[in-house]
């Protein structure tokens, strides 16, 4: 900012001198930065905004001239053009990355560095607070006061988020704009603008100075109160009449110093009316209003006039909060700093009360998206210790409950063949996982879930549901127990989060002596699946592996496991808990063991025509907000006789109400439909299909749809297709494969 | 001259009476539109709506005023596929330029789950009357050319689904347009009157306790948006609603430049320019329950950061207000229409971040019901005993945004 | 940034009284999650006195010891809650929008995280 320069304005070089902002700049070249209206150089009114440097409704008053700098004023009439800006470059950090920001922590934040603001300031530190305080002079912008309270301020380095105990808003007053026929043309300068801009040496021609007048700027002061101002395009002549509206005198000049009195700058305070904020000096002060406005432009910013007032009042609109929207007064870019004191002058003269001004919002000083954006990052990814191996292996990698997941490797039906007929891997590491221990835990677990916990065998495991109060599905997966009072409990990938705050919330809630560690992020799975899984697990460390819904603690390839002996492919499969460090050598290990039996891995694609075909639900894709096991076909997991659970009640109470839902299994010849897809009967629609696939192995299609309402038909249409309800599984009914 | 300043509608307001044959309160769009419907459709025209501060000052006016049917259970696309319709044709009923403007809205998906959503979604729309369609990514650049398909490198868009009927319209002008059409039929509309209770007999609600004396009524509606529980306990009622603060920004005025809605389920956050230019960004309502109408940075900083991800031009635009509105949350993020058993008490709630788009549906609808006695078919699943008879119209494909 | 590498040791999840009268070894960093949840870095075996206590061999965390001005240089601006000040401290927040923990002493400090997110937070460290 140091010396001359040049700024490009509209595509022409104009010079600017030190210390100049780009709107004295701009004057100093005999031009306006808008198109007219009377400026303040004070940051209030958006009368000198243009876009700056690609940004538009930039603040020019508030902006330094700098070399190069390029200013293109809006349109005369219409908006700045909505640019598209360059595509972000995808190989680089995100952009809000870019935007430097600063958190400050502070005992008191002070806004405005005039005399009251210095003051608190220093009567703070003398306190021995610390202080943070902000001087617009200095371009700290403040955006808006959040709770906290935050400050958040726009700097000339970036970013600021203040967090602060105390804030002192010390902004001071504004200078009132005029409102009058001819107050939209170039030559209407504040008192104070005129001043700086006498200062700063740029001519303003022959002026005349209407209130009061700016001390050292030569001007002719008029009397008497203004009542337009005549030109065409620039101010030629300022009309004024007497104090009792009588006798209209006209005087010729080239600019109007308007020296009309003060509003105070309560923005900031009226938007954190329920923070810990104190207003000092000016800001706090109580100025008179203006003269109501007859005519003229009442909102720059909007360029609405008087008579738009007055027309929209008379039609009813009777109140600041409906004038301000039929109006559009008051919500542009200085968000009422120009007009609030005129619009409430206005109201006053036509009503029993001066109204209240209107809620303030942020921002109070307007930031890019980028800078709003700035310091912010978006959700996080998980990725399993396999992820590098999958990608390896040409796999397409999909999100999944926030965890990034192989869709499939190229072939997703080879990956199906290789489960159904082979030995195949499938990464199940985002399963989530949480041991419970304690002298309470069967207790705990028999409140938990619906089925029965405390006949479950060591060493043995059972499938369970999860249920809300409500009596719906919100998870599933396995208990397993270690021990007389050690259990390890499964979820779904993409439940995992938050039924394990479930499960702790319960444990709070009742009190029991249980302890809880999620292991979902420090335990890999492998799920070894096929009918040759057993054999690989003999090559490779586990000669009598457990059976059918046992678990064993073992070494598998010489990394300590926790196999699980389950099934949700239909064919024999172990899970293989481990520790994530050791993942990738397992994975490998098996993948080489198993090579000449045809390994491949399989993607999620593949794993859920498997599981259809078994007619396992998957939570959240089957299943819907308000799924009881009922109507899931899950009875048979819920154990009504006891005591308690979480989701009794509920049952219990509806069990006997007439329940028009179920979930069905669905065949039909030829290729599997659309997921989602209605289910027709009787030309009505009475569900929809929400799992399909066709099998390859069974050479149809089979489904899983939602029936909703009764009598359930046997025979149904979907996709223009005849379908009929067949209970699964649909594969391999008796399970004889998957305990093999 | 500012072109969108209102010169056309006209509110008359009347002195309260001390009965009416139906008190409506929350002079909102619900509120009025019942009103209207009332008076135009059933004649009914004794009616006062008792607003405690002034009309649209809630959610009405408060909302990023989209306008669609592409929900995700049948009985939601029907009733938001009327409501659409009848949304078509009224600013030829009401006699106002409510600034009806059909964009289209896309509904970006950047994973298999999501494509698979988003699939099922057009079928069932299209099965039920609503036009939506499978969009592919270029399809979608087409509509849509400020769209970075790579999504900031991290948001690959997949597809899409596209509903081209969804449409915007000013909010505030709904609210003035039912209101005049209510005034001139008749209805009362009390401004800054505040419910402060309902007048009883027995069990049976007989009108309303207010901050300018007791009214009585027929019957009592409850149209209001974000006390609704506090409203529904002095009726001894008790709704299974939340209420959430939703919150969204818009920022200075643009040429027009932007001409579909784009939507996103992953980030939660939409876009659209409005009328008068600036670029709208909503997002999914606050996890945390509240009746606070403060904005919080920490929105206005995430949801900028999501818009960017899509449309990279955002980025230079400057933020020029945010605010907030909150918002009645059912247990199945569907509304609660119609009796409650209270005789003489209906509700109209649990409007969630939907319940512009439901207005004229909403208000035709109530009017039918309370000058019936009969719950139209339309509304039959959403009454408020559904949750007793755990027969709950949950749609979840269709909650967290708009 | 130098990588985050994989931290064994072990977990204990047990009565706060038993982790707090835990015999660790001279030197073992001891991070306490919680009042009941603790992980010790290095660790292989403790003596705890809780008949059911969860110990297990923790190797889901990684992270990297950096020295006080690499934190202030290279972290501090990915943090937007303030840091404890009276050290050692545990601190658990969003770094770089990725869930994080910053173990603080006087001289160095350990910035660690699940393994799971060990991509995401380099990429966006930088």
């Amino acid at each position: 900012m140091s010396g001359d320069g040049r700024i490009v304005l509209d595509g022409r070089p104009i010079p600017y001198r030190s210390g100049d902002s780009v709107a004295v700049a701009v004057m100093r070249a005999g031009e306006h930065p808008q198109h007219g209206g009377t400026v303040c150089l004070a940051g209030d009114c958006g009368n000198c905004v243009a876009e700056v440097d690609g940004i538009a409704y930039t603040r020019t008053c508030q902006t330094p001239a700098r070399p190069g700098l390029v200013v293109q004023r809006h349109p005369a009439a219409g908006a700045p053009p909505l640019r598209a800006a360059r595509q972000i470059d995808v190989t680089t950090a995100p952009p809000a990355g870019r935007i430097p920001v600063q958190r400050i922590e502070a005992d008191l934040v002070v806004i405005g560095a005039g005399e009251s603001g210095t003051a608190a300031a220093t009567n703070a530190r003398g306190q021995g607070r610390s202080v943070t305080l902000l001087d617009a002079r200095d371009g700290e912008e403040v955006v808006g006061i959040y709770a906290g309270p935050t400050v958040i301020v726009r700097t000339p380095k970036g970013m600021a988020h203040i967090h602060a105990r105390d804030v002192v808003v010390a902004t001071g007053a504004a200078e009132l704009h005029p409102v009058c026929p001819g107050n939209g043309l170039i030559g209407l300068v504040t008192a104070r603008a005129a001043e700086q801009l006498h200062t700063a040496g740029v001519d303003l021609g022959v002026s005349v100075a209407i209130g009061s007048p700016p001390s050292g700027v030569p001007c002719t002061p008029v009397g008497g109160s203004l009542r337009r101002i005549e030109g065409v395009g620039r101010v030629s002549a300022v009309v004024t009449v007497d104090d009792d509206g009588e006798g209209e005198r006209t005087t010729a000049c080239e600019t109007v110093i308007v020296g009309l009195g003060r509003a105070a700058r309560t923005v900031l305070w009226r938007m954190a009316d329920d923070l810990p904020v104190t207003v000092v000096g000016p800001a706090a002060q109580s100025f008179p209003l203006p003269e109501a406005p007859t005519a003229g432009t009442v909102c720059p910013c909007s360029r609405v006039d008087v008579d738009d007032l007055v027309g929209v009042w008379e039609r009813g609109f009777q109140d600041l909060e409906l004038l301000k929207r039929a109006a559009l007064v008051g919500i542009g870019t200085c968000q009422g700093s120009a007009c609030l004191p005129h619009l409430r002058a206005f109201i006053a003269e036509r009503s029993t009360a001066i109204p209240e001004p209107f809620t303030a919002r942020p921002a109070s000083r307007q930031i890019t998206i980028a800078e709003a954006a700035a310091g912010v990052h978006v959700d996080a990814f998980r990725r399993t210790a396999l992820h590098d191996e999958h990608v390896a292996l040409g796999a397409q990698m999909d999100r999944f409950g926030g965890w990034w997941r192989p869709w499939h490797y190229g072939d997703h039906v080879a990956e199906y063949w290789a489960v159904r007929e082979g030995v195949s891997l499938g990464d199940v590491s985002t399963l989530g996982k949480l041991v419970v221990s304690g002298p309470d835990a069967v207790e705990f677990l028999e409140r938990l879930y619906p089925t029965g916990v405390g006949d479950i065998r060591v060493g043995r495991s059972r499938y369970a549901l999860l249920l809300n109060d409500g009596g719906h599905l919100i998870d599933d997966g396995m208990i397993l127990r270690e021990a007389e009072t050690r259990f390890v409990l499964t979820f779904t990938s993409a439940g995992a989060g938050h039924a394990e705050m479930w499960v702790r919330d319960w444990a709070e809630t009742w009190g029991l002596r249980v302890h809880l560690l999620d292991r979902t992020m420090s335990l890999a799975a492998i799920n070894v699946t096929g009918p040759l899984a057993g054999r690989l697990l003999e090559r490779v460390g586990l000669p009598s592996p457990p059976r059918f819904l046992q678990h064993v603690h073992a070494e598998v390839c010489g990394v300590p496991c926790h196999v699980m002996r389950l099934s949700f492919t239909g064919e024999v499969s172990f899970e293989l808990h481990h520790a994530v460090d050791r993942s990738v050598e397992l994975w490998r290990a098996l993948m080489a063991a198993g090579r000449d039996l045809g390994i491949a891995p399989h993607g999620l694609q593949a794993l859920q025509g498997l599981r259809l075909e078994k007619g396992h639900v998957i939570v959240g894709m089957d299943s819907e907000l308000d799924s009881t096991p009922r109507r899931l076909g899950m009875e048979w997991a819920v154990k009504m006789d006891k005591p308690d659970f979480v989701g009794r009640t509920a049952l219990a109470r509806t069990a006997g109400l007439p329940d028009p839902r179920r979930l069905v299994g669905l065949t039909m010849p030829g290729s599997a439909p659309t997921e989602g897809s209605p289910i027709w009967s009787d030309r009505q629609i009475v569900g929809h299909v929400s799992s399909s696939f066709a099998s390859p192995l069974l050479g149809h299609a089979v489904m899983l749809g939602w029936l909703k309402r009764t009598p359930f038909p046997d025979e149904v249409m979907v996709d223009g297709r005849s379908a009929v309800a067949v209970a699964p599984p649909f594969y391999d009914p008796e399970g004889g494969r998957a305990r093999a | 001259m500012n072109e969108f300043v209102e010169r056309r509608l006209t509110l008359r307001w009347q002195q309260a009476k001390r009965a009416y044959d139906v008190v409506i309160v929350g002079g909102g769009g619900h509120g009025l539109a019942t009103a209207y419907y009332l008076a135009a459709r059933h004649g009914i025209t004794n009616v006062a709506v008792v607003e405690a501060g002034y009309i649209g000052a809630g959610n009405s006016g408060r909302n990023t005023t989209i306008i669609r049917a592409n929900y995700g259970i049948p009985e939601a696309v029907r009733f938001y596929q009327h409501s659409l319709e009848l949304y078509q044709t009224l600013e030829d009923e009401l006699d106002c330029w409510m600034m009806y403007t059909t964009k289209g809205i896309i509904w970006l998906a950047h994973t298999e789950t999501a494509m698979r959503a988003e699939r099922a979604r057009s079928l069932l729309n299209l099965a039920c009357g609503a036009e939506t369609v499978m969009l592919t990514p270029q399809e979608v650049k087409a509509l849509c050319p400020q769209l970075d398909l790579s999504g900031g490198g991290r948001y690959p868009v997949l597809g899409a689904s596209y509903h081209p009927a969804a449409a915007t319209a000013r909010h505030d002008r709904v609210v003035w347009a039912y209101a005049q059409g209510a005034m001139r039929l008749g209805v009362h509309v009390l401004q800054h009157t505040r419910v402060t209770g309902l007048l009883r007999d027995g069990a049976r609600v007989t009108g309303v306790e207010t901050s300018a004396g007791p009214i009585s009524a027929g019957q009592v509606l409850s149209a209001v948006g974000g006390n609704v529980s506090t409203l529904a306990a002095y009726a001894d009622v008790r709704l299974p609603i939340r209420t959430h603060p939703l919150q969204a920004f818009v920022t200075n005025d643009y040429e027009q430049a932007f001409q579909p809605i784009l939507s996103d389920t992953e980030l939660l956050c939409y876009v659209s320019q409005t009328e008068r230019g600036q670029m709208l960004i909503g997002a999914e309502f606050d996890a945390q329950p509240s009746y606070s109408l403060k904005s919080s940075f920490s929105f206005l900083q995430s949801s900028a950061a999501k818009a960017m991800h899509l449309l990279p031009f955002l980025r230079n635009l400057r933020v020029l207000r945010q605010w907030t509105g909150i918002c009645d949350i059912s247990a199945d993020f569907s509304p609660i229409l119609g009796e409650t058993g209270v005789e003489g008490f209906l509700v109209t709630t649990g409007w969630g971040t939907w319940g512009f788009k439901a207005i004229p549906a909403g208000g035709e609808l109530m009017a039918e019901l309370i000058a019936s006695g009969r719950t139209p078919p339309l509304l039959e699943p959403f009454r408020l005993d559904r949750f007793a008879s755990d027969q709950t119209m949950a749609d979840p494909g269709s909650t967290g945004t708009h | 940034m130098p990588a985050l590498e994989t931290l064994p040791g072990l977990r204990i999840v047990a009565s706060p009284e038993a982790l707090d009268a835990a015999p660790w070894s001279a030197g073992t960093v001891v991070l306490r999650f919680a009042p009941d949840d603790a992980f010790a870095i290095g660790a292989t075996a403790v003596d705890i006195a809780d008949d059911h206590a969860i110990v297990a061999e923790e190797s889901g965390f990684v992270g990297r010891w950096l020295t006080r001005e690499e934190l202030d240089d290279r972290l501090v601006t990915h943090i937007e809650w303030p840091l404890p000040t009276a050290l050692p401290a545990l601190a658990q927040g969003l770094i770089a929008g990725v869930p994080a923990k910053l173990w603080l002493t006087t001289d160095r400090v350990l910035l660690l995280c699940a393994a799971a997110y060990a991509a995401e937070l380099a990429d966006r460290l930088g």
